[in-house]
């Protein structure tokens, strides 16, 4: 008997421990993988302009007037992320482990913008803008792990090369 | 149909305002969804079925806004904007709107002289 008390007892320990751990694993594997490959994707689009003012500097009519482009990305917290935001505003401070993720975020989200403006054969992106969308409802308070969802909005045109 | 989120479309100018469009559509997730999301959300990482749903009614907001600016027969739409807001718990809004205006490429001093 004391043997089935104390497998109950590990399993009721342990499984939370266990969620806790491999969310934590994943997690890192994750972003890490994200992060790697936003340093590449980076590299195929870093001749792009891309600035935040109204104004387009330089613009030279191309073949193609200029277009809007939008891109979106919407992603989650691991719950091991979400244990220790939810731990750390007890005290307050800064919560690294969701500055992180808004981070990779609007990084994934400003690199969509500039595959889709490479992609139409653009050089340049004006009046670049970042939203957050809350499509959960008020997710970051009511959930112990928040999705974050990033838009991002720009008008692709063509610039000038200097050569 | 020209559209911007900036003010001024290089090799055109604006010759007059028509207005304000706008388009919105508001989108619950579906639950089958909302369960693979949850499931995604142990580990992190990117939630795909959220992202086509931006993605979705971003696309039908614009159409919206779009088909209003038709009817006035507008050229352009400039200075878009996107706004999201949260209804209820598990539904969203999102809100575009713009300026409608008529434009007319401008003829280039270079070419005349």
């Amino acid at each position: 008997m004391m043997d089935m008390d104390l497998v109950f007892g590990l399993f009721v320990v342990g499984l939370p421990l266990f969620m806790l751990a491999f969310a934590w694993a994943m997690g890192v594997w994750i972003s890490n993988r994200h992060e790697a490959d936003l340093a590449q994707r980076e590299l195929a689009v870093a001749h792009i302009l891309v600035h935040n003012t109204g104004r387009l500097q330089d613009a030279v009519t191309g073949s193609q007037p200029p277009v809007m482009i939008t891109s979106e990305v919407t992603l989650g917290v691991d719950h091991f992320r979400g244990f220790l935001g939810q731990w750390k505003s007890l005290f307050g401070g800064q919560v690294r482990s969701y500055q992180m993720v808004l981070d990779r975020a609007r990084r994934e989200v400003v690199m969509r913008m500039l595959e889709q403006t490479n992609a139409m054969g653009y050089n340049a992106v004006a009046n670049l803008r970042i939203d957050f969308a809350d499509i959960s409802g008020s997710a970051l308070a009511r959930r112990k792990a928040a999705d974050i969802s990033v838009l991002a909005s720009g008008t692709a045109y063509y610039v000038a090369t200097k050569s | 149909m020209i559209v911007v989120n900036t003010e001024s479309i290089p090799g055109y100018h604006v010759t007059s305002v028509l207005g304000i469009v706008q388009g919105n559509v508001v989108r619950a997730k579906h639950v089958g969804r909302d369960l693979a999301a949850s499931l995604k959300n142990i580990v992190g990482g990117e939630l795909k079925g959220y992202t086509e749903l931006l993605t979705e009614s971003r696309r039908t907001a614009i159409e919206r806004m779009l088909s209003q600016a038709q009817e006035l027969q507008a050229d352009a739409i400039v200075n878009v904007r996107f706004s999201t807001s949260a209804v209820t718990q598990g539904a969203a809004e999102l809100y575009v709107y713009g300026t409608a205006v008529k434009i007319e490429p401008i003829v280039q001093a270079s070419t005349v002289s």
